[in-house]
């Protein structure tokens, strides 16, 4: 049914349109002019197909309505993502918790603390690629927001040059000592075998100091557009 | 795009007071004013017209209120306020002055 498509058409148009009372009355009003049209061609002899092609066609361009329909928020994420972001986040704590089950079985166990480590660091592994990837889910706000943009641009830029030299040096700091302990925790225990394990560990700390600041990154440009 | 659908274009709002001088109207309705004012040549795609709808009435130009159609869908209708008059006033003039000093260029 040709009337149906129409709907459906309207449908995707305002799938991207916040859910506002405004936004919902636009596409009801817009959908009701469609179907108006539509059945007038039809009623003056136009074959279906072609009113439905005339219908589309005299839509034009919606991106210029988006504005109009107001405020747009780039940054509150669509229900699904929200729901796939809690799930990565759920999952991945769950993955933590279970790692830190597995080393404390086998280190207490006393068998074989060395696997249980290699283990937990491995399992650490999945966790934080989910957590890293949920905290970039936002949609890039940037490019599309276009007040205001060199502002946001500069603070933007200024923001994560301070946070970058804070992480190079928490980053810094994490690999010396970690250089150190190797070496002295080698030579106290003479078990080379193992102690290779610590540049994991510490590779482990830099990814979730990434992380830390990627996540402080997020929530304050999220404070930042609020306030505008 | 040809000169005279950007021309056109840029005068959407001052086409729609027009239209709604003379008499209250809905979304289609204003657009089929216009084809057959333009003899078919000529009509405002669906989202130029309610973006400047919106325009229109965040400066006050017009207002809107339901319709109370007791059957089929009920429709938005749309009217021109006295500021709206006096902005279709202003539109007309300012045209009237550009059409002039076009057709002394053009000669």
């Amino acid at each position: 049914m040709m009337k149906e498509k129409i709907r459906q058409h309207f449908n995707m148009i305002f799938a991207d349109a916040p859910k506002t009372r405004r936004a919902i009355d636009l596409k009801e009003e817009m959908t009701q002019s469609a179907m108006d049209k539509f059945d007038d061609m039809v009623a003056d002899g136009y074959s279906e197909a072609d009113a439905y092609e005339n219908v589309i066609h005299s839509i034009g361009d919606v991106t210029e309505l988006f504005p109009a329909v107001e405020e747009r928020n780039q940054l509150v994420l669509s229900e699904k993502d929200r729901k796939k972001k809690a799930l990565l986040t759920s999952i991945a704590v769950g993955i933590y918790i279970f790692a830190g089950a597995v080393f404390f079985y086998f280190g207490a166990d006393g068998g074989n603390p060395e696997f249980g480590m290699v283990l937990t660091i491995l399992l650490c592994i999945v966790p934080t690629v989910m957590l890293v990837y949920a905290s970039n889910m936002y949609p890039d706000y940037h490019q599309k927001e276009e007040p205001d943009m060199v502002e946001l641009y500069k603070a933007a830029k200024y923001s994560s040059n301070k946070a970058r030299a804070v992480r190079k040096s928490i980053n810094s700091i994490i690999w010396s000592v970690t250089l150190v302990l190797y070496f002295v925790i080698s030579f106290i225990s003479y078990r080379w075998q193992v102690t290779w394990i610590i540049f994991l560990i510490a590779f482990c700390l830099q990814a979730i100091v990434k992380l830390v600041f990627e996540l402080r990154a997020d929530e304050m440009t999220f404070i930042d557009t609020v306030k505008k | 795009m040809s000169i005279t659908s950007d021309i056109l274009r840029g005068h959407t709002e001052a086409i729609i007071l027009s239209s709604l001088l003379e008499q209250d109207s809905y979304g289609y309705q204003i657009n089929k004013d216009i084809m057959r004012k333009t003899n078919n040549t000529y009509e405002l795609k669906e989202a130029t017209l309610y973006s400047a709808f919106r325009r229109l009435e965040q400066a006050g130009s017009i207002r809107t209120y339901w319709g109370d159609e007791t059957v089929g869908a009920r429709r938005r209708y749309y009217a021109i306020t006295d500021e709206g008059r006096k902005a279709y006033q202003g539109y007309k003039q300012e045209w009237q002055e550009a059409k002039e000093i076009i057709d002394q260029l053009l000669k």
